[in-house]
């Protein structure tokens, strides 16, 4: 990997945030074996094997930090260099307004705009098949799930579906 | 005569007619899933597993399970077409199945592999039905210390053929089995990690898990780049490998299966590292190794078997121990759950027609396989034309609806949506998501046998050494585990550790 592209020890080496994050779940993973109580070696109790796990967590993160901090690690804008990181953005933001919306609104009304916003942004399909796509696979899985396999989708507070 | 008599049994469940259908629909998705890169049996597994609930058990595995073997013969046809791996076991196919296709010999090596899929995967069944009811008598006698030993040599074996860092691949193992141990303690019955949550009493779905995981996440990760496919357009003619092809390929066919099979035994391992074992070996046991890379038909035979083989292999452990060695294994385990069943020693007498079933299915799953691989080519080809900017957003409508379906709850629908994106991060930053879910499945089986093999022997470690089973798989993962510390042993893994989750 080139030098540009290679972070050592700065803050933008991807590598580092990864172990770092690690190293806080390890912790917070510890701490949680602790308060739910180790026990004994014949008698572990609930806590006992988040307790080493949380150690070998912190182990693991431990030996990526330090070959971070030595070898240096690529950068996050290498990571995503060349790529197209407009597009999961989008489909993660879409996803996540769904995911807001399906329970309020109900399955139709919150899958056909995710369909017609997916359709449109991850490669634009033309609109003359996104509409008839994006309107018939929704209502078809959900006829199919209601009729044939009796499995009641969310129908939101306008009760449609 | 008892496996004759057995082999019957298991005739009478798989040709029931709603088991045939089952069986077909389980394959042909299978090849679909198979030829469509981006999207491997896992995605598919996972999606379909709430569709197993509504039939009886044997219909529900008997499709699962031919959702994987499935995939390993359509995996081929992308790779040898488009040069695209269709799953991970088939990137090695690529090499010399494309040039082979640019060659304008693309019938021969797709013939062979199906053809050499179906002999491999034939091989295996009957090694299936021979070792596992012996395994399963043997088995018997795990303690919990056999147990929990097998499992952490698994776990470290797929750790050592993960791509990229092993440190990466420990903490990823290491966050699964945390991730599995949330909601009631099976022993104390006390809530663990649930934040206060009640849907978190039961702990986290695999289904909402594994979709996020490798459903959502691969849609992410495949829409970052413009995905551009060259299917080769020529007609393709000639399927049946002629005289000297078949004399090329025998023996690699025949070392690829046998490989392929034992590959497939061992915790961790699977159809990825089966097939590039078998293509090292076959450039290595080549008077002409020169030729592989160019279009030498031993380069598909081999790995082709060597994939379907270990496929057919990795049924044993998950059988006869109830320990999956891999994350589709894992999947099917959760299918056995799902209907009250607990894969191990037990099941093949308790429920001999559930296993035999399962394992005559699988005859019969190949022969449509063979079926679907060769005649039905052409059909596959035309799929391989189906634009992605259409089929990515119907993926992710069938992840929300397979979550949803699993367990009428709304929060399964976050939890995938959660892990989805966290799996693009992970697989942006190099953490690979195949140890985490593996560990998440083993998690709550591991810390059980843990505690009750420290309970059994008073809290004697000594114990996990003094068995011979227990020390030999764990002085087996810490050689693992130490290994890589070695520069040979290091670039030895870094030649076959491999993407195993696509």
């Amino acid at each position: 990997m080139s030098n540009d592209i290679k972070a050592q020890s700065k803050l933008n080496n991807s590598e580092l945030w990864g172990g770092l994050i690690g190293l806080a779940l390890g912790i917070f993973v510890i701490w949680s074996g602790i308060k739910l109580k180790i026990g004994s070696i014949n008698d572990p109790g609930s806590g006992f094997v988040l307790f080493y796990t949380g150690l070998l967590m912190c182990v693991f993160a431990a030996t990526i930090i330090v070959a971070a901090v030595t070898e240096g690690g690529p950068t996050f804008g290498s990571r995503w260099e060349g790529a197209r990181w407009s597009k999961p953005l989008l489909i993660i933001g879409c996803l996540t307004a769904f995911s807001f919306a399906l329970d309020t609104l109900g399955f139709l009304l919150s899958a056909i705009p995710l369909m017609v916003l997916l359709l449109r942004a991850i490669d634009p399909v033309r609109w003359s098949l996104t509409i008839p796509l994006a309107i018939l696979a929704p209502l078809g899985v959900w006829w199919v799930l209601k009729r044939l396999l009796l499995i009641q989708l969310p129908s939101g507070i306008f009760e449609i579906g | 005569m008892d496996v004759l008599l057995n082999v019957a049994q298991g005739f009478g469940v798989a040709l029931q007619p709603i088991n045939l259908l089952y069986c077909f629909i389980g394959v042909f998705i299978g090849t679909l899933v198979g030829v469509l890169p981006g999207i491997g049996p896992i995605s598919a597994m996972s999606l379909l597993l709430p569709v197993t609930l509504s039939g009886t058990p044997e219909s529900g595995i008997i499709m699962m399970a031919g959702i994987y073997y499935g995939s390993m013969y359509g995996g081929s046809t992308t790779s040898i077409l488009v040069n695209i791996p269709g799953e991970a076991a088939s990137v090695v196919t690529c090499i010399d199945g494309h040039q082979m296709a640019k060659q304008g010999r693309a019938g021969p090596a797709l013939g062979i592999s199906a053809l050499g899929s179906f002999i491999a995967g034939t091989f295996s069944l009957v090694a299936l039905m021979l070792v596992a009811p012996s395994l399963a008598s043997v088995a018997i006698a795990f303690g919990p210390a056999e147990y929990f030993s097998l499992m952490v040599l698994g776990l470290v074996v797929l750790t050592f053929l993960t791509q990229g860092s092993m440190a990466k691949a420990l903490l990823m193992a290491c966050i699964g089995i945390v991730l599995g141990l949330i909601g009631l303690d099976s022993i104390t019955a006390q809530p663990r990690l649930t934040f206060g949550r009640m849907e978190l009493i039961d702990g986290i779905g695999l289904v909402p898990v594994v979709m996020g995981l490798f459903g959502i996440a691969e849609v992410l990760i495949n829409t970052e780049q413009v995905i551009k496919r060259e299917v080769i357009n020529a007609k393709i003619t000639q399927l049946l490998p002629n005289k000297a092809d078949w004399k090329a390929s025998a023996g690699p066919v025949a070392r690829g299966t046998i490989l392929g099979f034992f590959l497939g035994i061992l915790p961790g391992g699977g159809a990825v590292v089966a097939s590039f074992a078998s293509y090292a070996l076959e450039k290595r046991l080549s008077p002409t190794p020169e030729r592989f890379g160019n279009g030498a038909i031993e380069g598909v035979a081999g790995p082709e078997s060597a994939n379907n083989a270990a496929a057919g292999g990795a049924f044993i452990p998950l059988m006869t121990l109830g320990i999956p060695p891999n994350v589709v294994m894992a999947l099917l385990l959760g299918a056995f759950v799902i209907h009250g069943l607990q894969p191990g020693p037990l099941l093949i007498t308790q429920n001999p027609g559930l296993f035999w079933g399962i394992v005559a299915s699988m005859y019969i799953g190949n022969l449509m396989l063979l079926v679907l691989n060769l005649p039905l080519i052409g059909m596959w080809v035309q799929l391989l034309k189906l634009p992605y900017n259409i089929l990515f957003p119907l993926i992710i409508l069938f992840t929300i609806i397979g979550v949803y379906c699993s367990s009428n709850n709304v929060f399964d629908v976050y939890v995938m949506i959660g892990f989805g994106v966290i799996g693009y991060f992970m697989r942006k930053l190099g953490y690979e998501p195949a140890p985490l879910v593996l560990a998440f499945v083993l998690g709550p089986m591991l810390e059980n046998n843990l505690r009750k093999s420290l309970i059994l022997s008073q809290g004697d470690l000594l114990t996990f050494v003094q068995r011979p089973i227990s020390a030999t798989c764990l002085a087996l993962a810490v050689v693992l585990l130490v290994g890589p510390l070695l520069p040979s042993l290091r670039k030895k893994r870094e030649l076959v550790a491999l993407d195993e989750g696509a």
